[in-house]
């Protein structure tokens, strides 16, 4: 499994909203990896100054986290596959 | 599982189910009627809304097709009205009742026939939804009762009895039971359970 960031550009939107498009995800990640496409949603920042979001996801391929995000209905600008670090791992 | 979750998959489901590619309105508003059902009835306000009379078959699980479903545009209106009102009524997370709350302006589809078939109104529909605290919507469907409060079902299925004996435990004072502020409903604490179990001792 690898991890990838979706960055999408959400001018104005509101926490309610993003409460709305979280649900979508998470139902839309649940459908996918119960038809044997595993795609799991970790977390999101939000920057409330720029309306800029990164959603970082884990799946097999970019494909199968842009079809999640296309079925939740969530506007994207790019998905892109990122190495993750942590402080325990350096 | 919440109930909010088990309303988007019985959705996407039924969607599946139906052939169709995206998810609606009406399909929202029926996984979530059914997240809260009981033997194929929700009882909301002077209501029961039966889930026959919507056509599904609660007795069958449906089953998983093979199609990709999406979220239509209107659907996505729903939630973000539901989400809307989870903010307003000061909710962390979106739950089964904002999502109900959310159709009690639509006048077309499922919820326009509902209203047509019971009388609701969009005043009536939240006035039911609002005296239904959320402990009572998600207790009307059995969950694991992992919780400290059992309601009545979980806590006779922890012992292994009938719900009516475990309520005429309650009735008797052999099993203490507290009723939720202003409702009928009464949930029994976990640790209670115990005091109407007795140790077995062998006849000499």
């Amino acid at each position: 499994m690898s991890m990838f960031v979706v960055k999408r550009d959400l001018p104005g939107v509101t926490p309610d909203v993003l409460h709305s498009a979280g649900l979508r995800a998470k139902s839309c990640c649940t459908e996918m990896t119960q038809e044997g496409r595993p795609v799991r949603w970790i977390r999101s920042f939000f920057l409330p100054e720029t309306g800029q979001t990164h959603c970082y996801f884990e799946a097999a391929s970019r494909q199968a986290v842009e079809e999640a995000n296309q079925r939740a209905r969530i506007p994207f600008v790019e998905i892109r596959e990122v190495v993750e670090m942590t402080p325990d791992s350096v | 599982m919440d109930s909010i979750e088990l309303a988007t998959s019985f959705a996407i489901t039924r969607a599946k189910g139906r052939g169709q590619q995206t998810v609606t309105p009406d399909d929202l508003l029926v996984g979530c009627l059914h997240s809260i059902s009981r033997l194929g009835v929700v009882e909301l306000g002077p209501w029961v809304l039966d889930l026959e009379a919507m056509g599904v078959d609660w007795l069958v699980k449906p089953g998983a097709a093979d199609a990709r479903v999406s979220y239509s545009q209107e659907a996505v209106d729903v939630l973000d009205r539901a989400a809307r009102i989870a903010g307003a009524d000061g909710a962390g997370s979106i739950e089964a009742r904002h999502l109900l709350a959310a159709f009690a302006a639509e006048e077309s589809g499922l919820m326009a026939d509902l209203k047509r078939t019971y009388g609701i109104t969009s005043a009536t529909w939240r006035a039911a939804l609002a005296r239904n605290t959320v402990s009572t919507l998600e207790a009307a469907r059995p969950v694991d009762g992992t919780g400290e409060y059992l309601s009545p079902e979980q806590a006779a299925g922890k012992l292994g009895i009938h719900v009516q004996t475990l309520r005429a435990y309650v009735r008797s004072g052999k099993l203490p039971a507290m009723r939720l502020a202003g409702e009928r409903s009464i949930r029994i604490r976990r640790s209670d359970l115990e005091k109407v179990l007795e140790p077995l001792v062998p006849e000499s």
